[in-house]
């Protein structure tokens, strides 16, 4: 089993690509902020139970008689993006709060740090098992 | 491709900067221009001109830029002043004047002002997730 495949691993690195596409989408938003028409969008929340199934964390089933685990293969794990209702709508029909758009780019940044610290810390601890 | 992702966010906001300063040449164009009568006697001065934004999705990356469109002109009446002295006077004495209203054009570049420094916001968010992407290189 190579490193990568760790559950714990996998799992955080599936939440590091959310919030760089969640960044993305922030970014254009803020980007199209005076263009007419323009609704601003978000990324679905992403689902931590689903990313718990598709981790694979059930038990290996070695002898036909084992119970089988509950880890159903959830469908790909592809963002979906989300309108949402807004605060407000401008005459121009662009709905862009850059003050919200901020507060989210604020928070997606801090959420990837805490995701970025505990994959480093997932990472020492295997050092520490491997006796490095 | 993981961190490609950032690389979008960074080119749509650099786009997003670029369409504000297209935004804050024209204003200042508008500005500049706001006493610019015509050069003959009767002739129409400066129209005020206008930034239209558009968004585009640029396929190289995936991603929904924004481009400056056509800049428009505005259609509104000129300011008429009564200045028989005046070199642009027409034979009745009158002498049009751009329709730009500086005050108009002020609030204007403040909210471009306002935009950009977003933008900015949103390119120095990304660098700094981009550096703890390389900090769990390093560790």
């Amino acid at each position: 089993m190579p490193i990568s495949d760790i559950p714990i691993l996998s799992m955080l690195r599936t939440r590091m690509q959310w919030h760089q596409v969640r960044q993305q989408v922030l970014a254009e938003n803020v980007a199209n902020a005076d263009t007419p028409n323009y609704r601003a969008r978000d990324l679905a929340p992403l689902d931590f139970s689903r990313e718990l199934q598709t981790a694979s964390l059930g038990l290996a089933g070695t002898n036909p008689n084992h119970i089988a685990s509950t880890s159903g293969g959830g469908s790909g794990s592809q963002f979906e993006s989300d309108a949402t209702a807004r605060y407000e709508i401008r005459p121009r029909g662009n709905s862009v709060s850059h003050e919200d758009e901020m507060m989210k780019v604020a928070g997606n940044q801090m959420d990837y740090e805490a995701v970025t610290s505990l994959y480093t810390h997932s990472l020492a601890l295997i050092k520490l098992a491997i006796g490095k | 491709m993981p961190s490609m992702d950032f690389l979008k966010s960074l080119t749509v906001a650099a786009s997003g900067l670029r369409a504000q300063v297209g935004r804050m040449r024209i204003i200042s164009e508008n500005i500049a221009n706001a006493d610019s009568v015509a050069q003959s006697p009767g002739g129409d001065p400066y129209r005020r001109r206008i930034v239209t934004f558009a968004s585009e999705l640029d396929r190289t990356i995936d991603a929904n830029v924004v481009k400056i469109g056509p800049v428009e002109t505005d259609s509104s009446d000129f300011l008429v002043r009564h200045e028989p002295g005046n070199p642009a006077a027409d034979n009745k004495g009158d002498v049009k004047y751009p329709n730009v209203n500086t005050l108009v054009e002020m609030t204007d570049l403040r909210d471009a002002q306002r935009s950009y420094e977003a933008n900015l916001n949103v390119i120095t968010a990304t660098r700094r997730m981009l550096q703890r992407t390389i900090d769990v290189l390093k560790s």
